[in-house]
């Protein structure tokens, strides 16, 4: 059984097509991984499955039920946290869990009782009667959280739930994203720009750039796609750099920015020999780095630029295109 | 019914949060009613002036309009709020909870208007302590007229905060229709004195029939022009027909 089914999904907004007919499933009690760039298309997905956004075509079904038709059915089904804080500041941390109960049609001591026991879950239960203003980010998102989980999804979507966080708050919370996938067997839907984090914590990754899913798989089929070990070297000359060739290189690339990229089997192997070589063509190596496949890897290979690079800029670029849509 | 009842206890706490702005939003009104108020009623101590405020001291005559101006004021400025809600992201929570979203806007609009209501009540409180010919026994009336006129200009508040980015934009309209309205809403002078086309203008401003209503329960029927059912009739209609329309447009509404 299937917790989200997309086929074909485009969105666009005027004449940009931010969703360019995309196709996934996610199975129940998965949890299901969007990696890529921003502005690649994540949040706009998120927005469509959430019924916050109408799609342009296609078709999205969510805990069973079809955006489109029955958005109140899928409502009534998902929890999300957003990228953007979305709580009311001006209220505790209990007022803020107490209306959202109210909302979802929760009430009464069952209400409160699990207003507890999620505050206590994610460690706020002492702060419980601060207005959420004085929250610090950390805290913020781990009420989101908290709130998200209130009425017992079917399926969660968390949007870039670590965005901006410090690195210890940060793998506190995949602490209890992991604990929520054990202990409720709930189907989590996460977008991120962070490998890391889709490493750590998702059974499947899609990996999308401008509005398209390029690789599907886990983690380690993902790798599988560079496979070998990856060496960058640093040349002297920058001008006609040419790719080494050897029968232990198996695979050779120049970047944009001028270094070379090598795929060998054992890159503490292969350095040695590489030098070697070098030596022979009389080509002067000035920097070496080296490492076993990563998901960036993979994202420089089927992309040609890295992630988080492609990240700053096209944030810029993504604004301008919110402003110019409005 | 749950979104409703839920919508409209944030509003109050949200309010029971902010009493210090309380004093803030009393200060403006409190300055019309103390310093030109009480400065003109002064000058118009006279049975010339008498007569053209329909036989009554001009504080007496005003104090009406301060409490409708307030009322009005407030649940207009209301709608900012749905702006810092767009801003903060709260406005997102609402929107993906599966709950009516015509009951949560309609709840957020009574709430924001039991908040008016409250201030408006504050303020009028305070005019008895100035303005000595008012009846006590036209509070209650009074604060009803003032209910019509704070679900009405709440839901226009709301539907104009929707269709706006930026609290900029949302003061600016304000301000440029706030002072006129009140102008012409026979709050501070009779309609009858005015020349023609600032009276036909004060004819269709909804204020008009607010002030009017508050009159007949505070003061009297001498002072008033309208009949009481024209003015209660006029603001029923309105604020049925301006939460309508919030209702509908937060019914569509989306992200981005």
């Amino acid at each position: 059984m299937y917790a989200i089914e997309v086929e074909n999904l485009v969105k666009k907004y005027g004449d940009f097509e931010a969703v360019k007919g995309i196709s996934f499933k996610v199975k129940k009690g998965e949890i299901f991984a969007f990696l890529g760039p921003n502005g690649a298309g994540k949040t706009t997905t998120v927005h469509v499955l959430t019924t916050l956004l109408k799609l342009t075509s296609g078709r999205a079904i969510v805990a069973g039920h079809d955006v489109v038709k029955e958005p109140m059915e899928v409502r009534k089904r998902i929890g999300i946290v957003f990228q953007d804080p979305s709580l009311d500041r001006e209220l505790t941390a209990y007022e803020n869990m107490y209306i959202h109960g109210r909302i979802y049609g929760l009430g009464g001591n069952e209400l409160k009782n699990k207003i507890m026991q999620l505050l206590k879950f994610v460690e706020l239960w002492e702060f419980k009667d601060k207005p959420v203003k004085y929250f610090s980010g950390g805290m913020q998102r781990r009420l989101e959280i908290a709130r998200a989980l209130l009425h017992e999804p079917e399926v969660l979507f968390l949007d870039e739930p670590t965005i901006g966080l410090d690195p210890q708050t940060r793998s506190h919370i995949w602490e209890y994203i992991k604990t929520m996938k054990e202990e409720h067997d709930m189907t989590i839907f996460l977008t991120t720009h962070y490998m890391d984090e889709a490493e750590q914590l998702a059974d499947r990754i899609a990996i999308m750039d401008h509005g398209k899913i390029i690789a599907e798989g886990t983690a380690d089929e993902l790798k599988k796609i560079v496979g070998n070990d990856v060496i960058y070297l640093k040349l002297e000359a920058l001008e006609d750099v040419k790719c080494l060739k050897a029968e232990f290189i198996r695979g050779c690339k120049i970047l944009p920015d001028g270094r070379v990229r090598l795929e060998v089997v054992n890159a503490a192997e292969a350095l040695p020999k590489i030098f070697d070589l070098a030596k022979e063509q009389n080509v002067k190596i000035i920097e070496v780095t080296y490492h076993r496949p990563t998901l960036n890897d993979v994202f420089l290979y089927l992309t040609g630029r890295e992630i988080r690079d492609e990240g700053e800029t096209n944030t810029l670029a993504s604004r301008i295109r919110v402003r110019m849509r409005r | 019914m749950r979104a409703l009842t839920t919508m409209a206890y944030r509003q109050l706490k949200r309010f029971i949060r902010a009493r210090s702005r309380v004093v803030g939003m009393i200060i403006n009104p409190l300055i019309w009613l103390v310093f030109f108020g009480l400065g003109w009623s002064k000058v118009f101590d006279n049975p010339i002036a008498r007569s053209i405020f329909g036989g009554v001291d001009y504080l007496t005559f005003l104090a009406p309009g301060i409490f409708a101006m307030t009322i009005f004021n407030q649940s207009f400025i209301g709608g900012v709020s749905v702006i810092w809600d767009k801003q903060f992201g709260f406005l997102k929570e609402v929107l993906v909870a599966p709950a009516s979203r015509k009951e949560g806007i309609l709840g957020r609009i009574l709430g924001d208007s039991l908040v008016t209501l409250t201030q408006g009540m504050i303020i009028l409180l305070l005019t008895f302590l100035l303005a000595e010919n008012l009846k006590p026994s036209g509070i209650l009336p009074a604060l009803g007229i003032g209910f019509l006129l704070a679900v009405a200009f709440s839901g226009f508040g709301v539907s104009l905060a929707l269709r706006m980015e930026s609290m900029e934009g949302f003061q600016m309209i304000m301000m440029v229709l706030m002072l006129p309205l009140i102008f012409l809403s026979g709050a501070m002078y009779p309609i009858d004195t005015m020349p023609s086309w600032m009276k036909a203008l004060a004819y269709i401003n909804p204020l008009t029939y607010a002030v009017d209503g508050t009159r007949h329960f505070l003061v009297g029927e001498s002072v008033t022009k309208f009949a009481l059912t024209t003015d209660v009739g006029v603001l029923a209609l309105l604020a049925v027909f301006l939460v309508g329309i919030a209702m509908l447009e937060f019914e569509k509404a989306t992200i981005g």
